[in-house]
């Protein structure tokens, strides 16, 4: 009787419980955990994406007790010949391109801004993200509000205040400036989200890169172009690619402020496949446009991926 | 051993007689689009729905509004589903297209009691619910749009269109004699009416030789006209010129309105002086559209006997009547002599607009006849197209649109 003995009675019982453990490691077990989410993903986006395909080759009656038709490709035959569908299209590239562009330099230029802060840097964050999380609903009305016609909305008041325009202008009555309100809030609602993403990325880069670099006798320009720059390249290409393909799902905005109109020449793509599937009832023509939309959105980004994501160039720090 | 029987003779009671209670109640959804910042919808939660219960204890009536604006689109795909409404107030341009979706329940065969409840309404509004030969709703209410002017800036209201067309001379600047929001067909048929223009034949079989005849246009060139001219506001082109706003401010002198103005503006500007006359008339006469809602049962309805007996309800002489205190103008032709209306200080004007109104044009495609008309005449009050140009592409998409292609 004596220690060794009991370190062995010790071990004797510890190698069976270890043995016990194994059944928990099994193959399936990780299976067993995935496949909640596996069924949600399954049932509410596999299965839609796939039945939408379905409806697409149909003249789709929404009513129970109608009869839709078979219809093949013709849903994307006038689609393709539906020079709205295309106008629509175009406004949704161009909606895409500005805003994208306008919410990166702004949105970077923040993040630069808000970096510099040595104090309230977190009240400065949270102010320009705030939009981000709003409601499209509650800042499309404001937009409404600041762009009313006549001399009750702010900027016709202001812009008139300070001489840029001697008569107020009808914002929403002709499509160009229509486009004015509509590019502003995409820019001014997303500009948050993109500098925190560069702020973090900043955030990130070592400040004795600056300092060398300074010491090497860089003006702040030439820092920001060769070193902030290339550093935070592929934060630059996750912004654009992913806001690419937010802004080409542009909806919300455009049908609460133009409604797609005057004459449907502010249409972008969903807002125009919305009033075909429920304002005249072509569901399966909505389908159609919607898919047509879907392949273009893939396209565009594998290309950007291909073009902007060519490993080998990133700088290691 | 007592204690226990008495004890679970009360359980027992708690857990039967609700259960029992339960079994009898219904519960109908009414969908609406009763305005929810004016008096009506108050009037129908606080005072016409618990006298209908009070009435049927057995029908509890849910009462849930919408805003008009996607309220086609909320029936439409509720209908898709096979749920929500039992009873809908529908408004009256939408009666043939949802009957001919087989959304609405044929009332004319279904109710015992329709042709009673038929007889009693003005045959307008009435006409309205028939789809193919048979009734698919009751008229609920009735409105028309006529000239509301501001005394103040527009002393005389003018008679006709050539009068309001001469005062377009004395306007000052940053004032408009006249407003609407857009060239859809509630704003601008009344002119083409009242020009002696239509958008088809009686028989509603053609467009070409109406939409695109020669007073027609010269109604649409009329208006494009006033707006060029700064007579009448850019809120013809969809500005979003707040028109009400504009005609409190005293810089819209007139717009056309239906009875539905003037509760709100007793509630907000209950000191404003407010001139109503007849729309300005033309060759066609002083002619307005004719608005209103019905009231129509879903044809998927879990309940189709409460629901119709909310349907009786709504053309009894106390339902019209409060809603008429509202705003919502009568559909019962009895209830005219009523001491109400006899005294009433302005739904005598409605009333007498009424019988030179006109309806929009009752048809399945009559959304997308609206598009086109509206689009058409959008083109010429831009100056993007001559009025004959536009109107003649219109009739032969209408005429299409009649075919049923």
């Amino acid at each position: 009787m004596g220690t060794n003995t009991t370190i062995a009675a010790a071990r004797r019982q510890r190698t069976p419980s270890r043995d016990r453990a194994k059944p928990y490691y099994r193959w399936y077990v990780p299976y067993v955990f995935l496949i909640p989410g596996l069924v949600l993903y399954l049932l509410w986006t596999v299965y839609p994406l796939f039945y939408q395909l379905y409806i697409s080759f149909f003249d789709w009656k929404i009513i129970p007790g109608q009869e839709s038709t078979f219809v093949g490709f013709a849903n994307y035959q006038t689609a393709f010949a539906d020079k709205t569908f295309w106008l629509a299209m175009s406004n949704t590239v161009t909606y895409a391109i500005i805003t994208v562009i306008g919410q990166m330099i702004a949105g970077f230029a923040v993040a630069v801004l808000v970096n510099r802060v040595l104090v309230g840097r977190r009240f400065f964050r949270t102010v320009y993200y705030l939009p981000v999380v709003t409601s499209w609903v509650v800042v499309s009305f404001l937009f409404i509000y600041l762009f009313s016609p006549g001399n009750s909305g702010l900027i016709n008041y202001i812009l008139t205040q300070i001489g840029v325009i001697k008569e107020p202008i009808s914002w929403m009555a002709n499509s160009s400036t229509a486009w004015v309100a509509i590019y502003s809030l995409g820019i001014w609602k997303g500009l948050g989200w993109s500098m925190v993403i560069f702020l973090a990325a900043l955030q990130g880069i070592p400040a004795e890169l600056y300092e060398a670099a300074a010491i090497d006798g860089t003006n702040e320009w030439q820092r920001l172009l060769h070193i902030t720059m290339p550093l935070i390249r592929r934060t630059i290409l996750f912004v654009f690619v992913a806001l690419m393909i937010g802004g080409f799902q542009v909806f919300l905005s455009v049908l609460l402020i133009t409604g797609g109109g005057p004459l449907h020449r502010t249409e972008v793509a969903l807002t125009y496949m919305f009033d075909r599937s429920f304002g005249q009832l072509k569901f399966g023509y909505g389908a159609a446009l919607s898919y047509i939309l879907a392949v273009v959105i893939v396209v565009v980004s594998v290309t950007q991926t291909r073009l902007f994501g060519r490993r080998g160039q990133d700088v290691e720090y | 051993m007592k204690t226990k029987l008495v004890l679970s003779v009360i359980v027992l009671l708690f857990i039967v007689v609700p259960a029992t209670l339960a079994q009898d109640v219904v519960t109908i959804k009414f969908w609406h689009t009763y305005n929810e910042v004016s008096p009506e919808n108050q009037t129908l939660t606080d005072t016409l729905i618990p006298m209908f219960e009070a009435a049927h204890p057995n029908i509890k009536v849910e009462s849930v509004p919408y805003p008009y604006d996607g309220f086609r689109q909320a029936l439409l795909t509720a209908a898709a589903g096979g749920e929500g409404a039992d009873v809908v107030r529908l408004d009256i341009i939408w009666s043939p297209e949802f009957a001919a979706q087989g959304i609405l329940m044929n009332l004319s065969e279904k109710m015992s009691d329709f042709q009673q409840y038929a007889d009693a309404v003005f045959p307008g509004p009435l006409s309205t619910n028939a789809y193919d030969g048979a009734y698919y709703g009751l008229p609920l209410d009735t409105n028309t749009r006529v000239l509301v002017y501001n005394p103040a800036v527009m002393p005389e209201p003018p008679k006709t269109i050539d009068e309001l067309a001469a005062m377009c001379a004395d306007l000052p600047e940053g004032s408009f004699l006249f407003s609407d929001g857009g060239t859809y067909g509630w704003a601008i048929l009344p002119w083409i009416w009242s020009f002696g223009g239509d958008v088809t034949d009686p028989e509603i079989a053609m467009a070409t030789g109406y939409v695109n005849g020669e007073k027609t246009v010269a109604a649409v060139q009329f208006i494009a006209d006033m707006v060029k001219d700064g007579c009448f506001s850019d809120g013809f082109i969809g500005s979003g010129l707040d028109t009400w706003g504009g005609y409190f401010g005293g810089t819209i002198y007139s717009m056309l309105e239906g009875p539905w103005f003037y509760p709100t503006q007793e509630s907000q500007y209950p000191d404003f002086k407010v001139g109503a006359a007849l729309m300005p008339a033309g060759e066609g006469g002083p002619v307005s559209v004719v608005g209103g809602e019905n009231i129509v049962v879903s044809a998927s309805s879990a309940h189709p006997d409460e629901a119709m007996e909310f349907v009786r309800f709504t053309q009894s002489e106390e339902y019209q009547l409060e809603m008429s205190k509202v705003g919502q103008l009568t559909v019962l032709s009895s209830l005219l002599k009523n001491e109400y209306f006899v005294n009433h200080p302005y739904y005598g004007i409605f009333l007498e607009q009424l019988q030179t109104a006109k309806a929009r044009t009752p048809h399945p495609a009559y959304t997308q006849i609206e598009t086109v008309l509206g689009d058409a005449a959008q083109l010429v009050l831009r100056g993007e197209m001559s009025a004959q140009e536009a109107m003649d592409a219109a009739a032969e998409e209408i005429d299409a649109l009649l075919a049923g292609s």
